[in-house]
């Protein structure tokens, strides 16, 4: 058989002409001629031969039967190769850039971390869950990268110059104002250590930890200067500018995978049953619930169809009354969320004021508003679901509101946390009061207002790590003993725990953004970070395996990464909108930190560019100035415009050519229905052929 | 590297390099899986193009392809013979398709034959029954079947004449972006 593809296909003149080879089985012609030959139809045979200096087509690609491909490899390596030095040059070139690809390719493989636990985690759980560890695992590396950032720009330097110089300078400003005792006199107990450990205070306030531990050096040698302040704030600045690129990035491959696909409601059903069955998925059990999956999800649309069928039934009297009960109790929801941030300001204010007590007491004060916070994120999601079975909305609007009420509750109480701690540190915005009027912040409970923020800060995510390992030791294990070990109607009502994936997502950003908030106020917050966040994914994966089963609902992997980078999104804009007015508004401490001497953090800034050389100073004015911003600000808006026109002409002509497709199939149904009463009325017999084109 | 094996020649293994999307290690490791399944029927010498066919029975045996539902329709598509006896040929072709690196329209293409039970070269509505009950373990009722094909066959169907053909199948997979991960197995 072979011999007989070698001669036909060596009678040819042109290599690129397969279709005219003989196929084994009884496929038509006509599938092979509609297969996607497009960059090897006969007419570009030329330009790839000009282009890679032989007819090397990726045979790969082709769908033939191996013997077939192998006869093709045949020809093609058999041919004398009639080129020139120059040609042969461009192919070898090419054969070793494809390998050197392909071998780094391998390697980046090999090298990304966590990989065969993530390939474990979606064959067992499906993608939902996976794309869980693969965000979790993003933002592991973001804080890596970002705390290298931040050691070799501002730690180290720090660390070297204080070794190496030891004055420091007098600072200005009122008497009062430069009291700072970080380090209390008298004994200090064992178990203090602990204590500080926990809450940031002690041992830890005065350390590379915190913002207060940073002096503003100014070195200057013959031909190096290092001006830490000024280090400190460009790599607080370029560290957000970096989180707010690698977002956009990850935002816009999710943006255009969503754009392609075209959202996801079209196609559903096909998408189900073509696309659903993962063919990696290993074992019996595995098989089971993929099974139990697609038919859940089948009659979840099927459902949902039925509802939708049902509503537009609704009689006017119904339809009153089904939407007065959502308003009432979308203000319910609202009501139980308003009612959750006045418990998290009372709780700050609570703890801001007694924060002199001591021992464990003190410790629980400390540690308030963390865990009001906490139990309020748990309590109230709970109570909302059950609003939301009133509610009566299709399961998918039931989700997405779930989710958005979610979101706004855990984004939000950090948003009354700060501005709770913001109002006591500046008295309310009133710079005339009593205890503010010194130093323009309340220097008698925040001598270091910047470490006290950044200890808030360290707490929230010191928290946050403690109750998931007690949460993992003390909940879900014994849940998992409970329900496997006994069959009392309560462990059967309860049942095994399920990965919810979109709560454990949520917990992620609140991490993130608490981090980002407290970067500028502790600068080791990422490094701490990356630690929590890995042994998060050990502790989750560990959960995953023993304690959960698979869920039944499952949550779309491909809409959901782009939610939840937006989610993401929306707390470092909300961290950026913190640090905007830290910088600008606030006045720094006097006794602590790299800017006691400055009447903002970013008065530094204006300072410094003075100093630089005066062509510099120049150019720079030159780039601020109207002249220079004015035309890039136009010519961005024109290619933003271009951008528009030529994807909005891409999605016209995709409609178009749809409707032209639809168009077609009917005209073909009309020309066989008039062959066919023709045929009849000439008593022509016709043959029985299915349509062809 | 060093030409330490004896089993292809050279020129074999660089065809195959050539024809799948598997390294020369891979390629090795593949045929030690493939021998694994009959020892004493497949030659350590593939030199001299053995005619060797592996019946059905084993390959739908391996752990990969075991609980898979549709695991007799893969080896029909990809087997010479059409029945589900493979060749080595046959069987780095099956896993090439299969494997991370083989594009979107190639694996759509073999998708397509595969939920094509009847090799009609057209996915009607008994084949989408079959699909169906395959992927649901034969649970879902006859009314929900018979809802969900019509379902499929309107949102699919372009050219309206009641079944899916290659184009339209290929289209629906373009938008389909779990499909290059979905429709992969390991080994």
């Amino acid at each position: 058989m072979a011999n007989i593809l070698l001669s036909e296909a060596s009678g040819t003149a042109c290599p690129g002409e397969l279709p005219s080879l003989r196929l084994r089985r009884t496929w038509s012609n006509q599938n092979y001629s509609q297969f996607n030959w497009t960059s090897h139809s006969p007419d570009n045979a030329e330009e790839e031969r000009t282009e890679e200096g032989d007819t090397d087509w990726d045979l790969r690609e082709k769908p033939l039967t191996m013997a077939l491909k192998r006869a093709a490899w045949q020809v093609q390596h058999s041919q004398a190769p009639v080129v020139s030095n120059k040609d042969s040059w461009k192919r070898k070139k090419t054969k070793t850039f494809r390998k050197v690809k392909n071998n780094s390719r391998e390697l980046l493989y090999v090298l990304s971390l966590w990989r065969k636990s993530l390939q474990k985690i979606g064959g067992n759980f499906g993608g939902g869950v996976q794309s869980y560890f693969v965000f979790l695992r993003f933002l592991v590396v973001l804080n890596f990268v970002s705390f290298l950032l931040i050691a070799a720009f501002v730690l180290i330097p720090s660390i070297v110059f204080r070794s190496v110089e030891s004055s420091y300078t007098n600072s200005t400003g009122p008497e009062g104002c430069r009291k700072y005792e970080p380090h209390p006199p008298g004994l200090v107990l064992f178990y203090n250590y602990f204590l500080d450990l926990l809450s940031g205070t002690g041992f830890m306030e005065y350390s590379y930890l915190f913002y207060g531990y940073y002096s503003n050096t100014m070195v200057e040698d013959r031909d190096f200067s290092y001006n830490i302040p000024l280090a400190y704030l460009f790599t607080a600045l370029f560290y957000f500018g970096f989180c707010l690129l690698c977002i956009i990035l990850r935002m816009g491959r999710a943006v255009r995978v969503a754009i392609a696909t075209g959202g996801g409601d079209v196609g559903n059903y096909s998408m189900i049953v073509f696309t659903g069955w993962d063919y990696s998925c290993l074992g019996d059990q595995a098989t089971k619930l993929k099974q139990k999956n697609i038919h859940y999800r089948l009659q979840v649309d099927l459902e949902e169809q039925r509802i939708k069928r049902k509503a537009a039934a609704l009689t006017l009297c119904e339809k009153i009354t089904l939407y007065s009960l959502r308003v009432l109790m979308g203000i319910l929801s609202l009501g139980l969320i308003c009612s959750a941030f006045i418990c998290i300001g009372l709780a700050t204010n609570f703890s801001q004021e007694n924060s002199d007590k001591e021992g464990i007491l003190g410790l629980i004060l400390e540690y308030l508003p963390s865990i009001v916070i906490t139990t309020g994120n748990f309590l109230v999601p709970l109570l909302c679901d059950q609003i939301a079975k009133v509610e009566k909305y299709s399961p998918s609007n039931t989700v997405i509101l779930a989710l958005l009420r979610a979101v706004v509750l855990r984004l939000l109480s950090l948003v009354v946390l700060l501005y709770t701690l913001w109002n006591q540190i500046t008295c309310g915005g009133d710079n005339k009061s009593e205890e503010c009027n010194l130093c323009q912040y309340n220097h008698k409970d925040y001598p270091c207002w910047e470490t006290r923020v950044g200890q808030e800060m360290y707490k929230l995510t010191l928290f946050d790590v403690l109750i998931h390992f007690a949460l993992l030791i003390l909940v879900e294990f014994p849940r998992r003993i409970v329900v496997d070990h006994s069959s009392s109607k309560l462990a059967r009502w309860l049942g095994r725990q399920e990965f919810v994936v979109p709560a454990n997502v949520l917990l992620l950003v609140y991490g993130q953004t608490v981090v980002w908030t407290g970067a500028l106020f502790c600068p080791l917050l990422p490094l701490i970070n990356t630690i929590k966040f890995i042994c998060l994914f050990y502790f989750k994966k560990i959960t995953l395996f023993y304690n959960c089963q698979p869920a039944h609902k499952t949550f779309r992997s491909t809409n959901s990464a782009f939610f939840f980078l937006l989610v993401l999104f929306i707390g470092w804009c909300w961290a950026t909108a913190v640090m905007v007015y830290s910088l600008a508004v606030i006045h720094p401490s006097f006794s602590c930190g790299p800017f006691r001497f400055f009447r903002t953090m970013w008065s530094i800034i204006p300072t410094s560019f003075y100093s630089l050389h005066q062509s510099s100073q120049e150019f720079l004015f030159f780039v601020g100035s109207q002249a220079f911003l004015i035309p890039v600000f136009v010519l961005a808006v024109v290619g933003l415009c271009y951008f528009i026109s030529l994807s909005a002409v891409y999605g016209n002509s995709v409609a178009l050519m749809r409707l032209q497709l639809k168009r077609e199939g009917r005209d073909k149904q009309f020309l066989v229905k008039q062959i066919e009463e023709l045929s009849k009325k000439l008593h022509i017999p016709t043959h029985n052929t299915t349509v062809q084109n | 590297m060093g030409n330490k094996q004896t089993i292809f020649t050279t020129q074999q293994l660089d065809a195959y390099q050539d024809c799948t999307y598997f390294t020369r290690k891979e390629i090795l490791r593949l045929f030690y899986r493939y021998r694994d399944l009959a020892p004493q029927l497949v030659p350590l010498d593939y030199t001299s193009h053995p005619d060797v066919k592996l019946p059905y029975e084993l390959i739908g045996s391996m752990p990969e392809l075991k609980d898979n539902p549709f695991r007799q329709r893969i080896a029909e598509v990809f087997s010479e013979d059409g029945e589900g006896n493979m060749t080595l040929d046959d069987f780095l072709d099956m896993f090439s398709v299969l494997s991370e690196m083989a594009p979107r329209d190639l694996k759509a293409y073999y998708a397509f034959k595969i939920y094509d039970f009847n090799n009609d070269d057209f996915i009607c509505k008994s084949d989408l029954e079959k699909t169906l009950n395959k992927l649901t373990r034969n649970e879902l009722t006859e009314d929900e079947v018979r809802m969900v094909c019509e379902k499929v066959i309107d949102e699919a169907d372009l050219d309206n004449d009641g079944r899916l053909s290659l184009e339209d199948f290929q289209h629906m997979i373009v938008r389909a972006p779990d499909f290059l991960s979905t429709f992969h197995i390991r080994i």
